[in-house]
């Protein structure tokens, strides 16, 4: 059994839910001494793909405490909705990550109506997840190259984002999987992207990237999920024990690395992107719908998103959602990267940061 | 590895027309009569564009046509034709709009070459560059931003969030010069809008 994380108030297990919280909150405010001061970075700044500050306690050069401040946060309302107007909010709570919020957010319903959902939705909600990843993937790799000013490779990796985009919008008509799935049904066809990952691979070669990425954020915790756990030895991935989603028959390799370092996830993240890759040429996908029931109940949808486990726990009342738990994967990230940080010195900041690709949208979003 | 040479060897990756064919968002057409319920009422007398989420509830009377959207420009500056610099403000968007608004400087777009940069400043910006519903706490952060801004200065709104609040929120409490619809505007619509903002034309 492994602990995935908290939603609501209970705490997500790969064996189901328990009591929460996973772990209890160590709420110890020792103050540092004399000498010690705090500051703070962000939460609008330059280096931010979004909005978010931090505190930073520190005597000069390293970072010798750190706290996540929000800022950003959104409300958003579910209960009470249909479920297709709830899933246009849910589909906009990150949109990096929409595949995996929307296809966990309707398991979640399917699971609480008892719907069987067909063989032909099931592969097509598979190539979305993977090809989701791989432009996440990517993207963190650039944010790190970008991080380092290695700004020939940045673009390269810029370029080929946007290549997964198009694909992404000739697939499913939109490029962020808006809209791709609905209650009953996807939309989505299956146009790969032309990708030249040996160009990727010479890039992680050179030796003052790797300097800069080796040794920096270190963190080995058996409660982590996705590339963070992977990259510490931990063989963790909700594509293994998902039984919504039928990985289980496409002989799924994970790949880890056992350092734990901010080098180590990125390696993890490129090995991915190719095994996505070689999923997705095994999928034949189309657009195909099914018939929803209308049904009272609870249930829990699971996915793999490109940063970890990703779950939704949802209550459905005459055809209403009545009430919506999120288990969002930043949230276990952020914690895992905060702890990772007192120790390194300010200039690794970026590159840890943006090594653990988290997603303040989905972090600080309330769900009602 | 010297990536300078390598640069080279790859080749110009640059589109002389960057304007691709995505469905969702464009512009929307009218089809065939018939009642649609739109959860942000876009749809009324005619179709709003600064409204819609392009969410497809209104398939199949109203269809996308694939057309880029067009930007709303008020106001416009001379001062910016030769140089034009953003500072991106994300007030609480879900971050469609921040990875649209990167990829403007992906060798496909390449914005550089329209004289369009980022800062990482405020202090150095030209034009506020709004995303998202206002965020619990960005009301008093956007409008430092603004206030330390060197005038002449612009607010461009980016995305259905930041212009009238789409379906997770209320908009940023600001006024904004420049209006680009979408959600997310693709990188066409906001490099049409920001060529269109700084007053050149596209060559």
């Amino acid at each position: 059994m492994r602990v995935i994380g908290d939603i609501g108030p209970y705490c997500l297990t790969s064996d189901g839910l328990r009591e929460g919280p996973c772990i209890k909150d160590q709420s110890e405010e020792e103050s540092l001494g004399y000498g010690s001061f705090k500051f703070v970075y962000g939460p609008s700044a330059g280096g931010l793909l979004e909005s978010v500050g931090f505190e930073i306690t520190t005597y000069g050069e390293s970072i010798e405490k750190i706290n996540h401040l929000p800022y950003k946060g959104r409300q958003i309302t579910l209960s009470g909705l249909t479920i297709g107007d709830a899933l246009l909010r849910v589909e906009r709570i990150n949109g990096a990550f929409t595949a995996s919020h929307s296809i966990s957010f309707l398991q979640a319903i399917e699971s609480a109506l008892e719907i069987e959902v067909p063989h032909d939705v099931v592969i097509s909600r598979m190539a979305q997840l993977e090809l989701e990843r791989i432009r996440n993937n990517l993207l963190v790799i650039q944010r790190v190259l970008e991080s380092a000013s290695f700004l020939v490779p940045s673009f390269l990796l810029l370029q080929q984002i946007e290549e997964v985009n198009r694909a992404i919008a000739r697939s499913c008509g939109h490029r962020y999987f808006f809209g791709a799935n609905y209650p009953g049904g996807v939309r989505c066809e299956l146009k790969l992207p032309s990708l030249k990952i040996s160009d990727i691979e010479r890039t992680l070669e050179n030796r003052i990237f790797i300097d800069r990425l080796q040794g920096n954020g270190v963190v080995k915790d058996s409660f982590s999920i996705g590339p963070v756990a992977r990259a510490s030895g931990f063989k963790y991935d909700a594509r293994l024990d998902s039984d919504f989603l039928a990985y289980k028959d496409f002989d799924l390799r994970i790949p880890t690395q056992d350092q734990g370092d901010a080098f180590s996830r990125i390696l993890v993240r490129l090995e991915e992107i190719k095994e996505s890759l070689r999923l997705l040429q095994e999928l034949k996908v189309k657009p195909c719908s099914f018939t929803m029931k209308i049904r009272d109940g609870e249930g829990i949808g699971r996915v793999e998103s490109p940063s970890g486990d990703l779950a939704y726990l949802t209550r459905v009342r005459s055809g209403h959602v009545e009430r919506t738990y999120l288990l969002a994967p930043s949230k276990v990230n952020m914690r895992l990267f905060l702890k990772s940080m007192p120790g390194n010195i300010f200039t690794d900041f970026p590159f840890n940061w943006e090594s653990f690709g988290i997603w303040i949208s989905e972090l600080e979003v309330d769900l009602e | 590895m010297n990536w300078f040479i390598k640069g080279i060897r790859m080749g110009v990756k640059t589109e002389d027309d960057y304007h691709h064919e995505t469905k969702w968002p464009s512009r929307l057409t009218r089809v065939k009569g018939g009642e649609i319920t739109c959860p942000t009422d876009a749809i009324g007398e005619e179709w709003k564009q600064e409204r819609c989420i392009f969410c497809r509830a209104c398939e199949p009377v109203f269809l996308p046509t694939g057309e880029t959207l067009t930007p709303r420009v008020e106001r416009t500056d001379v001062t910016f034709k030769r140089s034009f610099y953003l500072y991106p403000l994300d007030a609480g968007s879900c971050g469609g709009c921040n990875l649209e608004l990167r990829l403007i400087s992906s060798p496909q777009y390449d914005m550089t070459r329209f004289g369009i940069f980022f800062t990482n400043t405020p202090k150095h910006a030209d034009a506020l560059l709004i995303m998202g519903n206002l965020g619990k706490r960005m009301e008093e952060v956007i409008r430092r931003a603004y206030d330390v801004m060197p005038s002449p200065k612009l607010v461009i709104l980016l995305g259905t969030c930041a212009i009238s609040g789409g379906v997770t929120g209320i908009p940023p409490d600001i006024r904004g010069d420049v209006i680009v619809p979408g959600c997310p505007p693709t990188p066409a619509s906001i490099l049409d809008a920001l060529i269109k903002t700084k007053g050149g034309e596209r060559e």
